[in-house]
């Protein structure tokens, strides 16, 4: 244990005498974070740099972290569905659903088919929230600071849709096992159908406004190259992958509940550069559309309830084994690894987090960049950082 | 009256005007400035404090003078408090020589370009030492990168305005503005076009304002050079750019929009140079709450290579016109 | 996927129900024979999901997911180590983003990564480096056979097939 405090020298912790010890000549040493406006949480980078350029990175993790696997461990499995909703505040039902299509997975319960269609519905809402908030968060970290308050002017509106089945605001959790918390009622389904056409006149906006205007775009093109085969070796998946040109999306490619009925398209952009990975998602938000609009003209066609009879209650005890289960996230793929040893708690809760492998290509997307580079590519990556260090 | 000389009771007068104007104008300007901010994202703006939030900056500027001052340990303390003064005095003698009216001029002086030149450079100097006294690397990297642009943005300045010089004969202010008189169409922006849009840029690389406010950018470097200043040392930089861009405005004003003067022979008055300042002003606030930041190689790259060459070429086609 | 893997050594090779586990292969593999493993499928054109290990009676069972990008398939590599030796062969230097995922594991379980590029705390702070949070008390810890299923075995050498047996009789009974 001691091996890892260095009480000689007293400037610097352990990752900061770390990095130093292979310091170049003439550079300097810098911090970027735990507290700083633009690592969206609580992140650390130590830089090294050259006047402006980035010589060498390398991010410090775990000042989130709290431990959400041994949770996953010691608490009963219906119990942990809160939990989902903290590890990413951006995009929690992915989450939510990642697990719940776990432990359906273990005990072998086929959800109805309602269920299916209001999982989806708000899934999607959620995604077009979680979308928002990144765009106006990255434009904030480009300098422009008008556009984050039209797009949560928007984001409050779909707040307001997303309360009414859930209860929340923020960390949803109104998955169950077997199906959702509570259904959707008469308004909001009137609210969600008066939202899409309004949605859809503001997106044309902003792509004037902003996406077109050449100041953002030389920040961001050309700019932190994650290609194709750096993408394989890290592990990323999301709109970084599908800004690399890999048209890779669970819904489509791995298919789960009733995604397989809408017809929908996956953005993908050639260029893996930040400009690509932004043109991905504010794409993806159209796309999101069109499935909320698919899945409310089948809605009222699904049958059964919006959760199954019977449904298990939270101390439940699903069969031995061991069961993945993945949906697409608003990062990325989310993945949740659970094994049961037929007890009510879980023995092992493993949560693939899309941010941690997004995260993990930064190094070597900002070497030799310039500091305000990194700041564009972090944006670009779509960070959550309790999804990183759960 | 009693042996003391006019001219030093004149300037006297007019220090004291000059910096009674600064404070003030920092006052209104971000009221302006956050009402301004706040209609652009649609929302109110200050509300609370006052009819429509008008004693917010006056509330704010107490709750400023009332905080805490720290100096940052192993900081050099003699820097670290020169650097806000240092920014401070120079922009209220900016304001002396810039005439709001035939009689409201703080000083006749024949070269007052050169002195508004002159001053309006001690900013660099005054950022250097508050990056480097802070002791803080991101400090030094803000005062490194305000260096850079501020001298680089300095040359396009200089060479409009020698042009306008060139074309006018004088580096008196006052003079500048007297040949402007007369209609709408006398006023130097329709002889020099270039040099008026040149000038406009280079105040905004000037002033440290965006899209070009990379030294002080909020969401790169935790506020850059003045990162570590609290209270008054803060007010005191806060209140010199707000002098500095009040002042670069009505620059603009005189060596292009004709100063003090309407647009029609005969009405004239110094309302009409407030106008054109806080039209400027609040063309240089809407850009601020609109463009992202440019990043810092693309910022030098513009001046160097495109207004540098723009306003040269600018000045020997001054030259060649008035030789002709 | 059995192509990929032509030229290794495995210890069991099992066909999964992809409905039932998520995934559609399952090999067991020995420490050493690992990096060829992730080598070969880096090859074949496999992403790396993530590297996790669980906590048995009869060791660590350190788990590596891969999948593809155009077509549906998911592999799980489980290489069974015992807790004196935790020692695995680190695949970071063929998959680089196994760096963290590897640190992740050491913090949690104790698996020790030889030839790892730079294993220090990841989660953990680095005076907790040795408090292993996810190792279970052995009250609880169950024994491999009583959580995972083999499968559909396609090949299996004498050991594995020994450790699963009585889960297989188990089975049997069960049913």
């Amino acid at each position: 244990m001691s091996a890892y405090q260095n009480l000689e020298q007293m400037t610097g912790d352990f990752y900061t005498q770390k990095f130093e010890a292979a310091k170049q000549d003439g550079t300097l040493i810098i911090n970027m974070g735990p507290q700083h406006p633009s690592t969206h949480g609580v992140l650390r980078i130590v830089i090294e740099v050259d006047g402006e350029y980035i010589v060498r990175a390398e991010p410090v993790l775990g000042y989130l972290h709290r431990m959400h696997e041994k949770m996953g461990e010691t608490q009963t499995w219906g119990a942990f569905i809160p939990n989902m909703g903290r590890v990413d505040y951006g995009h929690p039902m992915a989450w939510n659903w990642s697990y719940v299509g776990a432990v359906e997975k273990l005990m072998g319960i086929e959800v109805p088919e309602r269920a299916e269609y209001l999982r989806v519905i708000m899934t999607e809402l959620n995604r077009i929230t979680s979308h928002l908030l990144w765009w106006g968060a990255y434009i904030l970290d480009l300098g422009a600071f008008t556009p984050i308050m039209y797009a949560f002017d928007d984001r409050e509106m779909l707040l307001d849709i997303l309360q009414r089945p859930s209860a929340s605001r923020l960390t949803y959790s109104n998955f169950r096992v077997g199906g959702v918390q509570m259904d959707l009622d008469d308004k909001c389904i009137e609210m969600i159908k008066a939202f899409i056409p309004h949605f859809r006149e503001r997106l044309p906006m902003y792509h004037d406004l902003v996406t077109e205007n050449i100041i953002l775009r030389k920040r961001i093109e050309g700019v932190g190259i994650i290609d194709q085969d750096m993408c394989r070796r890290y592990g990323c998946t999301g709109p970084v992958l599908r800004g690399a040109g890999v048209a890779y999306d669970v819904r489509k490619d791995e298919p789960y509940s009733v995604y397989d009925r809408f017809d929908f398209d996956i953005p993908t952009q050639d260029s893996a550069c930040s400009a690509g990975r932004y043109h991905v998602r504010v794409a993806e938000m159209e796309q999101s559309l069109r499935i909320i609009e698919q899945a409310l003209e089948q809605l009222p066609g699904a049958e059964g309830k919006h959760i199954m009879d019977k449904a298990p209650k939270p101390a439940m005890k699903p069969p031995a084994g061991e069961a993945y289960f993945n949906t697409e996230g608003g990062r990325g793929k989310v993945g949740i690894y659970a094994v049961s040893d037929g007890t009510k708690v879980p023995y092992r809760v493993k949560l693939r987090a899309p941010g941690f492998s997004n995260m993990n290509a930064f190094a070597e997307a900002s070497t030799g960049t310039i500091l305000a580079d990194a700041v564009a590519i972090l944006g670009s990556l779509d960070l959550i950082i309790p999804e990183l260090d759960r | 009256m009693f042996g003391i000389p006019m001219i030093l009771i004149n300037l006297v007068i007019a220090a004291v005007a000059s910096i009674a104007w600064v404070a003030v104008n920092a006052l209104v300007l971000v009221y302006c400035e956050r009402k301004f901010a706040g209609h652009i994202q649609r929302r109110p703006g200050p509300f609370e404090v006052g009819p429509h939030g008008v004693l917010q900056p006056l509330i704010d500027g107490l709750k400023l003078m009332s905080k805490q001052l720290l100096t940052p340990d192993n900081s050099d303390k003699v820097l670290f408090w020169l650097a806000p003064i240092l920014s401070m005095i120079p922009v209220m003698l900016l304001f002396m020589p810039i005439p709001y009216s035939p009689l409201l001029t703080g000083m006749e002086v024949n070269l007052g370009l050169l002195l508004i030149l002159a001053f309006s450079s001690f900013n660099g100097l005054a950022v250097i030492l508050a990056g480097w006294a802070s002791n803080n690397k991101w400090g030094v990297l803000g005062a490194a990168r305000a260096v850079a642009q501020t001298v680089a943005y300095e040359i396009p300045l200089l060479l409009c305005v020698l042009a306008i010089s060139f074309m006018t004969g004088t580096l008196n202010l006052s003079e500048i503005t007297a040949q402007q008189a007369g209609w709408i169409i006398d006023w130097n922006v329709f002889k020099q076009p270039l040099a008026f849009i040149i000038f406009i840029v280079a105040m905004f690389g000037e002033t440290n304002r965006a899209p070009f406010d990379l030294a002080e950018a909020e969401s790169e470097l935790t506020a850059g050079f003045h990162t570590e200043y609290s209270s008054m040392g803060f007010g005191l930089f806060f209140m010199a750019e707000y002098g500095y861009m009040v002042a670069m405005c009505s620059i603009c004003a005189v060596l292009f929009l004709g100063g003090f003067h309407g647009p029609i022979p005969g009405i004239e008055g110094w309302w009409w140079m407030l106008l054109k300042t806080y039209a400027l002003l609040f063309l240089m606030i809407w850009a601020r709450w609109t463009y992202p930041r440019v990043r810092f190689d693309q910022l030098l790259n513009l001046n160097w290579k495109w207004l540098l060459p723009l306003a040269t070429f600018n000045l020997l086609a001054t030259a060649l016109l008035m030789k002709l | 996927m059995l192509q990929a893997l032509e030229g290794i050594t495995t210890q069991c090779v099992a066909k999964q129900d992809k409905g039932k586990t998520g995934h559609e292969w399952s090999v067991f593999l020995a420490p050493g024979q690992i990096v060829k493993a992730a080598s070969k499928l880096y090859e074949a054109e496999y992403s790396l999901e993530d590297v996790l290990a669980l906590d048995f009676e009869e060791g660590f069972l350190v788990l590596y997911h891969f999948n593809r990008w155009n077509i549906e398939e998911r592999v799980t590599l489980r290489v069974l180590v015992s807790k004196d030796n935790p020692t695995v062969p680190s695949i970071a230097s063929i998959f680089d983003g196994a760096d963290w995922h590897e640190r992740e594991t050491r913090d949690f379980h104790g698996v020790n990564f030889e030839d790892h590029p730079n294993l220090v705390p990841l989660l953990m702070c680095a005076e907790d480096v040795d408090l292993h949070p996810l190792v279970k008390t052995p009250k609880v810890r169950k024994s491999i056979k009583d959580i995972l299923d083999l499968g559909e075995v396609i090949s299996c050498n004498k050991e594995m097939e020994e450790l699963f047996a009585e889960a297989e009789a188990e089975e049997a009974s069960d049913a």
